[in-house]
């Protein structure tokens, strides 16, 4: 099984972004499961179903009428286990990689509260530092240069605090293969640690009003000593607004 | 309640009873169908109603996909356009999918299918539809506020349907026309569920039940056990709205999650009411235009009865991403509803199997609803896995799946019904080439529009946004998927042509124009008030095919 993974399925991304995260690894594993049992799988039931349909089509001269069976116990017996079998697998792998995503480090590298509002973000950093963006700057959507950039170290635990305090917003990078929602009275925590730094787009992914469509936000993220340099710069409790230009 | 005393207990199936049962004039045209308390007519009112809204909702659909044609486009604000895909969205589940299956169908057939002279409760059966009326002309005129219509997606997630986020009449209407909608629903399950365990004809013990009403009592159990949630969910939100209530609304201590909890508590279950009738509908067809008995019947049904459990356990697959439910336990039981839905697909081969398969249009659009129906069962496997769903929650992956599963699947098996017992209910058959270049084209259309969706749910576009940049690498998949759309409502407009056409020009069908199986087949087309003057013995679930090939009778028990 794993050799077919790796020669027949290993460079795929199955058309999704290369996860730049280290949850990629189990993200892609659950990936190839589910393909090797749900392609043959598929494939077979297709297959039945064509050549029920080219092989026992009526033609002309052909009114016969078929046998009238009805049950056969060891074959309806057959696709009822092992379905169950290969169902209670494919449940392994995912509850192993599920406990692997989801986990949450004690001691994170960078704790960063992200905020979502009515239509916008907000970035705030251990010392008080803030990155923000609304929707007023971004009304462009073909722009990406008014938008709120969240900054990451690479290579770190990097952990998000997700809070909303008016409706329901999503935090979604694709790139990270990963999502969560922002819901006001629930206080989301999630871990991520991103393998290779550049620069990613994200987007709120749940509808949240009229300009939907236009929150969005870019994710930074560089190499630790790139991210120390530029942390060290941004005074505390300072407030960056994207497509504002900062005061003196 | 004395129509069944009245019944003749056993006749040969060619015996001729000229009698008219019911004395005097009967109303017509307008009035009939205003005034009717006979299941047909209501059935009959239930299915035009419910296509005017598929109609209705799939202009929307296109008006969706016009506005997502190029990137940066603005054929509609950014306000229409959340309203376009809500409307769509609800419509298409309200009053189209849910109500033409089981409502619709539901009331022409079952009683035809049991051996029944009508519905238990007839008047009751009238007033469930001017409620569903009444509910999908509510929700319709949201459109006509200065507000607009809801504006919020189709399972409205608190606290964006608070007052203070979407103020304006039109998001009431969207409560009260669903509310109303809900309301005709649960009545409906009863009348149906009463018919079915008091109105079998003498013979017709559950197991010779045909597949079809086996589903559709699965069904109607779960829209009791889920629409009352839902209708809770919905008097509270109009609380919070009207009266001050503060449920869903965090700012005084409510909470949004248990919105969520309530709807997909009701949605889930909403998924299968939307399924399973359609799967007795491809049952049916199947087994009568491949002159078999349905393969594995008892399995099938079981399948039919553990779908309808797993469903009620599964519904916080739809809150993977909110971080607030047990991921393992609803990924358990999402990925075992595969066993049964596995189940079904092995019997519909088997019952396929050896068969002598008649190629008309209705089997043609129900092997469409396997083959569509099998693809975006496999992508739901896939997102019944908390992990990938992490990735593919809310993009357009999501999207691409649930069309599979509804448009796909039940809309095709629905428009597959409607070539199946359109003789029956008119008594002319549909036009057959018409109804072969319908099919192919809204196959074709519905795959260009439907299948770039997965992968630009992988590229990471999400659902319901009004717009996009130009430079996501999303643009040429939008520009397949909106000629699609075109396409596949022409292809419906073929079959609505169709309709009419044959109405009037269509080839006399007789009253078993399949060789059909089971007792709808026994009476003329249409049929008669009070339905049958005379039933064939009920000795096994085919009692027509019995009566009529008394050389091959279906084998009882196994």
């Amino acid at each position: 099984m794993r050799a077919v993974e790796t020669h027949l399925l290993g460079k795929t991304n199955f058309g999704s972004p290369g996860g730049v995260t280290t949850q990629d690894h189990y993200v892609r594993q659950l990936w190839h499961i589910t393909y090797v049992f749900a392609v043959p799988i598929g494939l077979i039931v297709l297959g039945g179903i064509v050549w029920c349909m080219i092989r026992y089509r009526v033609r002309p001269g052909h009114d016969r009428t078929p046998s009238q069976f009805q049950y056969h116990i060891p074959i309806e017996a057959t696709y009822t286990i092992v379905p169950l079998v290969i169902v209670a697998i494919v449940f392994g792998y995912m509850y192993n990689a599920e406990n692997h995503v989801d986990a949450i480090a004690k001691n994170p590298a960078v704790a960063i509260t992200v905020e979502g509002f009515q239509w916008g973000w907000r970035f705030t950093y251990p010392n008080g530092h803030e990155e923000v963006g609304t929707v007023a700057n971004e009304l462009d959507i073909n722009s990406n240069d008014n938008l709120p950039v969240l900054f990451m170290p690479a290579g770190e635990t990097v952990q998000l605090h997700l809070v909303s305090d008016d409706v329901i917003h999503t935090f979604y990078v694709p790139e990270f293969l990963f999502q969560r929602d922002l819901i006001p009275g629930i206080n989301n925590v999630v871990d991520f640690n991103v393998i290779k730094p550049g620069l990613y787009s994200g987007q709120c992914n749940n509808i949240c009003g009229v300009y939907h469509a236009y929150m969005r936000f870019l994710v930074q993220v560089m190499p630790v000593a790139e991210y120390n340099a530029w942390y060290a710069q941004q005074p505390a409790g300072s407030i960056t607004t994207a497509g504002v230009p900062a005061q003196s | 309640m004395t129509l069944i005393q009245d019944r003749p207990e056993e006749h040969l199936v060619h015996e001729p009873v000229l009698m008219e049962i019911v004395p005097g004039p009967r109303p017509r045209g307008l009035v009939k169908y205003i005034t009717s308390t006979d299941h047909k007519q209501i059935g009959l009112n239930y299915l035009v109603t419910s296509f005017i809204g598929f109609l209705f909702a799939g202009l929307l659909a296109e008006g969706i996909r016009t506005q997502l044609i190029v990137p940066n486009n603005h054929f509609v604000t950014e306000s229409v356009y959340n309203q376009l895909f809500t409307m769509h969205g609800t419509i298409m589940l309200f009053v189209f999918l849910g109500p033409f299956a089981f409502a619709g169908l539901g009331n022409y057939l079952i009683p035809l299918m049991i051996g029944a002279p009508d519905m238990a409760f007839p008047r009751f059966n009238n007033l469930s539809y001017w409620l569903y009326l009444g509910g999908f002309l509510v929700m319709s005129c949201g459109f006509l506020t200065n507000n607009g219509a809801a504006n919020f997606g189709w399972f409205g997630y608190a606290p964006l349907t608070e007052a203070i986020h979407s103020p304006g009449p039109g998001a009431d209407m969207w409560i009260i026309g669903v509310a109303l909608t809900g309301f005709s629903g649960i009545f409906t399950a009863v009348n149906i569920i009463t018919t079915i365990f008091t109105l079998r004809a003498p013979g017709m013990v559950m197991f010779r039940m045909p597949v079809f009403v086996w589903n559709q009592l699965v069904t109607m159990f779960l829209l009791l056990l889920a629409f009352p949630v839902l209708t809770a969910a919905f008097a509270l939100l109009w609380i919070d709205r009207h009266l001050d209530g503060h449920f869903y609304d965090p700012t005084h201590g409510g909470q949004p999650i248990l919105w969520q909890n309530l709807f997909w508590f009701f949605g889930h279950p909403e998924v299968y009411i939307l399924a399973l009738p359609y799967f007795g509908i491809v049952t049916e067809v199947l087994a009568t235009m491949s002159k078999k008995p349905v393969f594995g019947y008892k399995g099938m049904i079981g399948a039919t009865l553990s779908i309808g459990a797993l469903s009620m356990g599964v519904w916080a697959h739809h809150m993977y991403t909110t971080g607030a439910v047990l991921l393992p336990f609803f990924a358990a039981l999402s990925l075992l509803i595969a066993v049964p839905t596995g189940i079904k697909f092995f019997n519909w081969i088997g019952t396929m199997w050896r068969g002598t398969i008649t190629l008309n249009t209705a089997f043609l659009f129900c092997c469409g609803f396997l083959v569509m129906f099998l693809f975006g069962g496999i992508t739901g496997i896939i997102l019944a896995q908390p992990v990938l769903d992490f990735q593919l929650h809310n993009t357009y992956f999501i999207v691409a799946h649930f069309h599979y599963v509804m448009f796909g699947g039940s809309a095709f098996a629905g428009l597959g019904g409607i070539y199946y017992w359109y003789p029956k209910m008119t008594g002319r058959m549909m036009d057959e080439r018409l109804g072969k270049l319908s099919f192919l084209v809204l196959l074709i259309g519905f795959n260009l529009c439907f299948f770039p969706q997965h992968d630009l749910g992988l590229r990471g576009m999400p659902r319901r946004i009004e717009t996009y940049n130009a430079g996501m690498g999303w643009n040429f998949l939008n520009m397949i998927s909106s000629i699609g759309a075109y396409i596949a409502g022409i292809g419906v407009l073929l079959t609505v042509i169709n309709l009419f056409y044959s109405y009037r020009r269509g080839q006399i069908a007789g009253d078993n124009p399949w060789d059909g199986q089971t007792l709808e087949w026994a009476c003329s087309s249409p049929p008669p008030d009070h339905n049958f003057e005379a039933l064939p013995p009920i000795r096994s679930e085919r009692p027509v095919w019995d009566a009529n090939h008394p050389d091959q009778l279906t084998k009882v028990g196994h």
